[in-house]
């Protein structure tokens, strides 16, 4: 059951048409990959339906609610993860996690919840009693992605969750969201790391220039193409598009 | 209503960190030292002068005019010996003046000659009590003038008060305000009135420049931290962000202010208290006059500094938009501060009534001068300045505030920025 229907989708800025009528649809516990290169319009995406960015034209629904109409229903129900996010460097870590807590959270109960659950995905242990200004970009991220996941939302949009972290640290990452996709966390993700997509994805979208190319699981997909992984999709598509 | 104080709170502690807490209590600190050292040198400049007098006559005549210094505020150090010798001992004593009374002096005065009185000053720095010297030799020639036209006014006019042939037209001032009236010096009405209200406009001043500027450095600092982002997608409404950092900007701007100014009275609070104990018998004239303000005037002019208030956070709020960075809200916070110093200056040094007109419309479009003359408005019964004033700035805010509501509530939020380079706003 689909939670998350985008149609028609556009996005103009200026001259510029950054999203050209995008459809797509997320089910629970789904995870959805949007795989393109930079500038292919899939952080407009997210931000547009992470509530950022209003929409020139086309429709969002989640969970039956309207974005346009519904912007802070919207809000209660989903997370959101951008690719250059940055917490409260004054704040220690651990405050992070209670200050974000504390907007979904309808008691004290819920903020301890929240915020032990805060804590086991960022794995920062003692760090979480550091200021934010002292970790370095891979514990902050993690810092992040642990405030984005701990109200288990029905919907993560994950703008490339592994940006800045090491092999190890990416791996973990990766488990951690599949985790919670299992446990009906919906995911909305982008990457340009298209095998990072393929390794977590059920199903993925490919987007260039603010349009969707193909969609499918990622072995649908690298059976249409006959690729062996969706780098190879990716170019497919596009020479398929431009022919 | 519980993300909105959860936020504020939040807000607060931001503004109040560390470094600002440490530049207050620095500032308190240099405050207090510069006022110890201010009122003991005030105290110094005020007591009673001490004199060192050489009385070279030693006649009845000079014996009283020692004895009429004595009563006219002097401490007197009598000096013998030789006037060379008294001048180079004195050098090793903190004593300002000497006063030398020749020899011969009571002979000449009694012959109606003008007669030399020597002073010498010693100065041994450029202090405040330093710079007393001149005026306790004035006060001093003015003592001995005083005296000695007294007496030979008494050897020729026995019958006659001497004071009345020296001062025969008498002066009852009045001063009128508006359809009021009352006995008193306008001098000291005025110098009163200044020196009561010469710490307002910088109070006003120093609140809104704080309070603007911290909201436009909050603003800038989520954008520089990337933490905008993350904000604006919790479940809270956009208006309720804006409306936390504004509130929370005023509150600090506020705190500093009253932290500012207590410690600009602890520095320079000496010469006002001084004057207020002094002119304390102008109060009933003051009233009179219907130049004090009672509650209601004080709650009017509180309603006009908050509307100030409101009215540069707001533009402040939108200016931190457009700030891309930290740096780039301290150089869009320039315009805005000097603004601010447009009032201040004119308040302190300009009759804003009897401005030209068109320079009137300039400093009266700019919404924080109205507080700066408010109290002087009301003063002056010049009520219908002060409405329309209050009017203006409701008109400015709510519009101000509108305008910040919808920046919040679109895109522009995240895609308006000042493009230095282009010079132009990208909307």
């Amino acid at each position: 059951m689909a939670v998350l229907e985008v149609e028609g989708l556009k996005k103009n800025y200026g001259q510029l048409e950054a999203l050209k009528g995008v459809n797509f649809k997320v089910d629970q516990g789904e995870i959805f990959g949007l795989i393109g290169p930079n500038g292919a319009g899939k952080t407009t995406t997210l931000r547009i339906i992470a509530t950022l960015l209003t929409p020139s034209a086309g429709r969002v629904t989640f969970m039956g609610f309207d974005l346009k109409k519904n912007p802070e229903k919207f809000r209660e129900k989903i997370s959101y993860l951008p690719e250059e996010a940055g917490a409260y460097r004054n704040m220690r870590g651990q405050d992070y996690l209670e200050f974000m807590a504390r907007f979904y959270a309808s008691n004290q109960e819920e903020v301890k919840e929240y915020v032990s659950r805060g804590q086991q995905i960022s794995d920062l242990g003692a760090r979480l009693k550091d200021k934010v200004g002292t970790y370095s970009k891979g514990m902050t991220r993690k810092l992040l992605l642990a405030r984005a996941l701990m109200t288990r939302p029905a919907l993560a949009i994950l703008d490339e969750p592994t940006s800045g972290l090491d092999v190890i640290n990416s791996l973990e990452v990766r488990e951690i969201i599949k985790r919670f996709a299992r446990e009906g966390v919906s995911v909305l993700l982008s990457s340009h790391n298209m095998l990072e997509v393929e390794f977590l994805s059920d199903r993925v979208a490919l987007i260039d220039r603010g349009q969707i190319l193909d969609g499918g699981s990622p072995q649908q997909l690298k059976d249409k193409y006959q690729a062996p992984n969706l780098e190879i999709v990716f170019k497919n598509s596009v020479r398929s598009n431009l022919s | 209503m519980k993300n909105f104080s959860h936020l504020l709170v939040k807000e607060i502690k931001e503004l109040l960190n560390k470094q600002l807490i440490i530049s207050l209590a620095m500032m308190l600190l240099i405050f207090s030292f510069i006022g110890n050292v201010t009122k003991k040198e005030m105290k110094k400049a005020i007591s009673k002068q001490k004199l060192a007098v050489l009385d070279l006559d030693r006649s009845d005549l000079s014996r009283n005019l020692i004895g009429t210094l004595n009563m006219a505020n002097f401490i007197i150090e009598e000096q013998s010996g030789e006037k060379e010798e008294v001048i180079q001992k004195l050098q090793q004593t903190d004593l300002g003046v000497l006063v030398v009374i020749p020899p011969g002096f009571s002979q000449e005065v009694s012959n109606f000659k003008p007669v030399e009185v020597e002073t010498y000053s010693y100065l041994r720095g450029i202090s405040i009590s330093g710079t007393r010297t001149s005026e306790v030799v004035k006060a001093l020639l003015d003592t001995t003038n005083d005296f000695l036209s007294n007496q030979y006014l008494k050897k020729r006019l026995p019958d006659i008060n001497p004071a009345e042939i020296k001062s025969p037209i008498k002066n009852r001032e009045f001063i009128i305000v508006k359809d009021r009236m009352a006995e008193g010096s306008s001098a000291a009405v005025i110098g009163t009135l200044y020196m009561q209200s010469f710490l307002l406009p910088i109070i006003l001043m120093m609140i809104i420049m704080y309070s603007s500027q911290m909201v436009i450095t909050a603003i800038a600092m989520e954008k520089q931290n990337k933490t905008l982002e993350t904000l604006l997608t919790v479940p809270i409404s956009r208006q309720a962000i804006a409306m936390a950092k504004m509130l929370a900007a005023g509150l600090v701007g506020l705190l500093s202010a009253a932290i500012y100014l207590y410690g600009f009275q602890m520095a320079f609070s000496f010469p006002t208290n001084e004057l207020s104990s002094a002119t304390g018998g102008l109060a009933p004239i003051l009233k009179q006059l219907g130049l004090t303000i009672d509650t209601q005037g004080y709650v009017l002019f509180g309603l006009s500094l908050f509307l100030a208030i409101l009215c540069a956070l707001s533009i402040a709020t939108i200016l931190g938009v457009l700030a891309e960075d930290y740096r780039t809200a301290q150089s869009l916070n320039i315009p805005l501060v000097f603004l601010i110093l447009v009032p201040y200056f004119i308040s302190l040094f300009a009759d804003i009534n009897t401005m030209s007109l068109p320079a009137k419309i300039v400093v009266l479009a700019i919404p924080f001068s109205h507080p700066f003359f408010a109290m002087q408005n009301m003063m002056f019964g010049h009520m219908s300045m002060f409405w329309l004033g209050l009017v203006y700035n409701l008109v400015f805010v709510t519009v101000m505030l509108i305008w910040t509501a919808r920046i919040f509530a679109t895109d522009r939020v995240l895609t308006m920025k000042l493009k230095w380079g282009k010079k132009k706003v990208v909307l």
